[in-house]
């Protein structure tokens, strides 16, 4: 079969261009906003993605991580009672105002007192056991590289988070929350900078490991079963850290926003590309009603149209997979809160494909004007 | 050459193509204008057979109708035997598939393909393996002169070596009925010339019924049959004097391609 299809796209590559210029764009454009929505967002978890525990345990109807109130020291006992529980940890959560050494004003700020033990599960994927052993220091506070400026310190300075002094000492990546900068200090320091005193000894959350091979899912609707130890909710890692994101995707209405915008991508996409292919399909009107002429059926012509927008739609997706992958590497160069995970980037570019296949469709109904009967004049 | 093969079906003395009482009219705004007027014609097999007549005077569109790419508004069509009337568009795509060649004004070559690409595209639809079409392909080139420029696209040849791909492209589909719509109004003389010829010796040679629409008038002493159309009626049928002995054939291949049409 003379590959008509390819070869036209091949020797009309300019009158092709712009389809896939456009179905590159549409999906480098879909790509990044998934990647930026789900590391922005993902951002949001960080304290539940940045550790090594499989279930948290924290106030019942807690909808994000950010918004746990504290829960009584019982429920650590009810969770080590557990014959698959191995580890049970604390993690102590402070709202806090910060005052840095340079004139910054007061911010916000999410103080984490974790247990600064070498195999503490809390950010153990953040804070090399070096990093976390300087914690120990009474005072002592860990933040993100990247919030150094927004904080107004350097490693080394002082600061002072609700009245109290604390010390920069050292500086660590993935720290980065949402809503908030993420301090990370000591179960101690944390104690000492909390003001609310009629809960000074709880905690928020227990975080802990379950026996290697048993499911955390099956571990936590165990747990879940009565609250004899007073009200806790368990949560498995997974379906807290998605809660969290989820929470602020539709809490900052970005999720409907990010919805509106794939719309508005797919929709220019799908104009300038269906455009191009009819604009192509017209280009070679007299030809395609001659191939009719001969006897060679519409059906048989459609054809010729969808492989052209086929390949439309997978050279776009080529140009786009290069250039995202480019733009994520420099993003994760930067610091800026970027994630990708395959299923997404699947639908990402199966999106994009059915862009093109859909201005093929389009594009088809033009063959409608290749009329052999016009060719006789 | 195995084209003469499928001549066969179509004895000389036996009409290919008959129209009894087609009449087509066309509508435009509120006026309804009659193209053809209850026209009847036999095509006899074989034949290179000319219709000629002023424009406007209905030939294209009788061409159109008796070769299947437009349906007459009443009377009936018969083509190698086959009702043409009652046909579905698919059945009418596989009968010109099968049956039909066609050559046109315009020369309508996809400007990505190869002047053998170009021959191959409609052969490839038509069932046969791949080394036949290319073999077909090939011989059809050859035949029409262009053997040594069949690895050039379009833009690389001239306009009268591009008929002549077209000729070629529908030539190898080895049909029974060759329609032609103005095939030399676009050339020079010259290449007018070299594309009758090819015409008149593909009634010859393979015994195809070659039913041409010109005004050219070079092209009368090569016609076996001469029609005269006017107002959708045929005024006059005639052989011209000189069909029994036309111009001087160019022996058995063409002369090689010359530019400049």
């Amino acid at each position: 079969m003379v590959a008509l299809a390819r070869k036209t796209l091949v020797y009309e590559w300019r009158r092709f261009l712009p389809a896939i210029l456009a179905v590159g764009f549409a999906s480098l454009l879909q790509l990044l906003q998934a990647a930026l929505v789900l590391g922005i967002f993902g951002s949001a978890s960080v304290y539940i993605t940045g550790s090594s525990a499989d279930l948290w345990a924290g106030y019942p109807g807690t909808q994000s991580v950010n918004l746990g109130r504290p829960i009584s020291e019982d429920v650590a006992m009810r969770l080590r009672m557990d014959p698959d529980v191995m580890k049970v940890e604390p993690f102590r959560w402070v709202d806090a105002d910060w005052r840095g050494s340079r004139d910054t004003g007061g911010v916000s700020v999410f103080v984490s007192g974790i247990d600064v033990h070498p195999d503490g599960m809390m950010f153990a994927r953040a804070l090399p056991p070096a990093l976390r052993a300087r914690l120990n220091e009474p005072g002592a506070v860990i933040v993100d590289k990247a919030d150094l400026d927004s904080l107004g310190v350097d490693i080394g300075e002082s600061a002072v988070i609700n009245g109290q002094r604390v010390r920069v000492v050292g500086v660590s990546s993935g720290l980065r929350a949402l809503g908030g900068v993420n301090i990370v200090a000591s179960l101690e320091t944390a104690r000492m900078l909390d003001l609310s005193h009629d809960d000074a000894g709880m905690m928020t959350y227990f975080i802990a490991k379950v026996r290697h091979g048993v499911k955390p899912k099956l571990v936590a609707n165990r747990l879940n079963g009565s609250n004899a130890f007073g009200p806790y909710t368990v949560w498995t890692a997974k379906a807290f850290a998605r809660e969290s994101s989820l929470y602020w995707m539709f809490d900052t209405g970005a999720g409907a926003g990010v919805l509106f915008l794939a719309g508005i991508v797919f929709l220019v996409g799908s104009v300038i590309t269906s455009q191009t292919l009819i604009a192509a399909v017209i280009g070679s009107i007299r030809e395609y009603a001659t191939l009719n002429a001969l006897g060679v059926g519409r059906g048989s012509l459609r054809k010729v149209v969808m492989e052209q927008a086929f390949w439309v739609g997978a050279l776009g997706l080529m140009c786009s997979i290069v250039i995202g992958l480019i733009l994520l590497v420099i993003a994760r160069n930067r610091s800026v809160p970027m994630d990708l995970n395959p299923l997404t980037t699947i639908v990402c570019l199966a999106l994009s494909m059915a862009l093109a296949i859909v201005s093929g469709l389009a594009a088809v109904r033009t063959l409608r004007r290749a009329d052999p009967a016009s060719l006789l004049r | 050459m195995s084209m003469s093969t499928l001549a066969s079906t179509s004895s000389p003395g036996t009409p290919a193509l008959q129209a009894s009482s087609v009449r087509k009219s066309f509508v435009s705004g509120r006026i309804e204008s009659t193209v053809l007027h209850d026209l009847t014609l036999d095509v006899h097999a074989g034949e290179l057979t000319l219709i000629s007549g002023p424009s406007g005077c209905g030939k294209s569109t009788l061409l159109a109708i008796l070769s299947g790419l437009q349906p007459a508004d009443g009377g009936a069509v018969r083509a190698l035997g086959h009702e043409l009337s009652g046909m579905s568009t698919r059945a009418l795509e596989s009968f010109r598939l099968q049956h039909t060649g066609f050559v046109f004004q315009g020369f309508n070559l996809f400007p990505a393909l190869t002047a053998l690409e170009q021959v191959e595209l409609p052969l490839s639809y038509m069932g046969l393996a791949k080394d036949v079409v290319r073999k077909r392909a090939a011989e059809s080139l050859e035949e029409v002169g262009l053997g040594p420029r069949m690895r050039l696209l379009p833009a690389e040849l001239s306009g009268g070596e591009k008929q002549r791909v077209a000729i070629a492209r529908a030539l190898a589909k080895q049909p029974e009925l060759l329609f032609a719509d103005e095939p030399t109004s676009a050339l020079d003389a010259a290449n007018g010339q070299i594309v009758i010829d090819i015409l008149h010796r593909i009634a010859r040679a393979h015994g195809t019924t070659v039913l041409c629409v010109s005004h050219d008038p070079r092209l009368v002493h090569h016609a076996d049959r001469v029609l005269a159309m006017e107002d959708g009626r045929i005024l006059s049928d005639h052989v011209p004097p000189a069909a029994s002995a036309p111009s001087p054939l160019p022996g058995e291949s063409l002369p090689p391609a010359r530019s400049g049409a």
